[in-house]
């Protein structure tokens, strides 16, 4: 798990770098008009709102019990109501929460792409994985007890099982919801549009790429 | 058998007067239901729907103790974390419509 | 609204339907209300709101009817997902304020729903009673009594829920869990994006 994250560190440097030039921009167009002393509406509302006294501090005192309440839902599955799937969802609020309290284009730097789609295709594989375990044992798929661990039989289905909650469907079910999160956030690409602003200029170059 | 339900008072067990007091708790929802509806401003419905899921947890809570089910408290636990969420998620919206976000 | 039908609903000889308590009737009212409004807004962002609250109160009617493994998913995924992704969407989306409160009902869809909704009223009649011991849900020795018995041997969880989800239908859960990835690869198309995050 961790060298996975470790190796893909270098591919997302290369899509974060993009990214941080996307949100810096931003707020060093506001700072622009602010030193100049021409503040409209938007800008002047802001910071105090976007940056607020009373959300962030909250924030950071809910966030760590939120989130080991997703954890403690997510590993207590079996002996309580709950499983990955609710324990995920709570996960991925956390993230959610954070957002909100300090920016989603913050949050999306801080949280790589690297492990949303980590958590995302690494639980499917891993459930996936487990189920063709036992199958290359001889028997069905996810027959736990067939699972190739120095375990006694009913520990072998219960922490199989675990394992299927914790490290698939949680992982699963966080990761995609957080990656919906910052997709919906950043909305419909303009990749299209990226040709379409550089559209007067580059008319005869852009008719043959359509 | 707990207390809630063998400790009898004037022919009542302690659990009918927390399932009473709990169907009370959602009358009191249904009225602030008014104010999430009719508004007017949005921050009215901001508090009213912090108010529903403040609510929600404490009848949560009647339910479980009621029914003699503790495990019933990790669901009102739940909401007592993330109708904060809910709570911030609305009111940091209705600034410019998601200007801030 | 609809604890009023049960009630009603109690004239026919099924004596244990009648015996809708408080709680539940004041919970039914609650949510047909809020459903009926989250229909009727006619500001998206008011819809959102009260259908969070319908949340709620479903939330509540399933821990009521002892399903807390079904409570904490609505509680999960209500409170904490689907309200913020409703609200990321109005925020991409423009929202016009209108005047009128209400959305002006029409009036065939209204009857064709009606008539759904009472099609599906005369249905109950036959479902049994809320804990009813010979419901074939419950008194099934093959399947929940089985389950009931042999779960905590045959897996060691004591969350007969669980153990169903990811042991004895293992492999359905798979199937929604792959739902779940697809669903996210599904939205990337959609959005025209090659990254999530």
């Amino acid at each position: 798990m961790s060298d996975r994250s470790g190796s893909s560190d270098s591919l997302d440097d290369g899509t974060s770098e993009g990214i941080d030039g996307f949100g810096d921009r931003a707020p060093s167009d506001t700072d622009g008009p602010s030193r100049t002393g021409r503040l409209d509406s938007e800008v002047r509302q802001g910071s105090p709102y976007t940056e607020s006294q009373v959300i962030m501090p909250t924030v950071k005192v809910v966030a760590p019990f939120a989130f080991t309440y997703g954890l403690f839902v997510t590993f207590h599955g079996g002996g309580s109501p709950g499983g990955g799937f609710q324990g995920g969802a709570i996960m991925a609020a956390v993230v959610f929460m954070i957002a909100f309290a300090f920016g989603i284009e913050a949050t999306r730097e801080w949280l790589a792409n690297t492990v949303v789609v980590g958590l995302a295709v690494g639980g499917t594989l891993v459930f996936a994985g487990i189920g063709i375990v036992t199958m290359t044992q001889g028997g069905a798929f996810l027959q736990y007890e067939l699972l190739p661990v120095p375990l006694s039989r009913i520990n072998r289905v219960t922490y199989g099982m675990e394992a299927v909650e914790i490290l698939g469907i949680a992982s699963i079910v966080s990761g995609v919801l957080m990656g919906l999160f910052f997709l919906l956030a950043r909305g419909f690409s303009s990749e299209g549009g990226a040709s379409g602003t550089g559209d007067s200029t580059a008319r005869t170059d852009g008719g043959d790429d359509r | 058998m707990s207390f809630v339900e063998t400790t009898v008072v004037a022919g009542y067990t302690v659990s009918d007067f927390l399932l009473a007091a709990a169907a009370g708790f959602v009358v009191l929802a249904v009225g602030m239901l008014y104010r999430a509806v009719k508004g007017p401003t949005m921050q009215d419905r901001v508090l009213a729907v912090n108010v529903l899921g403040t609510n929600t947890v404490v009848i949560l809570a009647m339910l479980g103790a009621a029914l003699s089910e503790p495990t019933f408290l990790d669901i009102a636990l739940i909401y007592a974390l993330l109708n904060f969420l809910m709570a911030v998620a609305i009111s940091k919206f209705t600034v410019e419509r998601g200007g801030v976000l | 609204m609809s604890g009023v039908d049960l009630v009603a609903a109690g004239s026919v000889p099924q004596p244990v339907i009648a015996q809708v308590t408080a709680i539940e009737a004041s919970l039914f009212v609650f949510v047909v209300l809020t459903a009926i409004v989250t229909a009727l807004a006619r500001d998206v962002l008011a819809a959102v709101i009260v259908f969070g609250a319908y949340s709620l109160g479903m939330a509540a009617l399933y821990t009521f009817y002892r399903a807390p493994d079904v409570a904490m998913t609505e509680a999960a995924i209500s409170a904490g997902v689907t309200t913020i992704l409703l609200l990321l969407t109005l925020a991409k989306t423009t929202r016009i304020d209108h005047e009128v409160a209400f959305e002006s009902v029409n009036l065939p869809a209204a009857g064709a729903a009606g008539l759904l909704f009472v099609g599906l009223l005369l249905t109950t009649a036959e479902i049994p009673a809320v804990g009813d011991p010979d419901a074939p849900a419950w008194s099934n020795v093959d399947v929940t009594q089985w389950y009931i018995a042999e779960t905590y041997a045959e897996t060691g969880v004591e969350n007969a829920v669980m153990a169903v989800l990811a042991a004895f239908r293992g492999f359905d859960t798979f199937g929604e869990a792959v739902v779940v990835f697809a669903a996210g690869i599904a939205v990337l198309v959609v959005l025209r994006r090659e990254v999530f995050a």
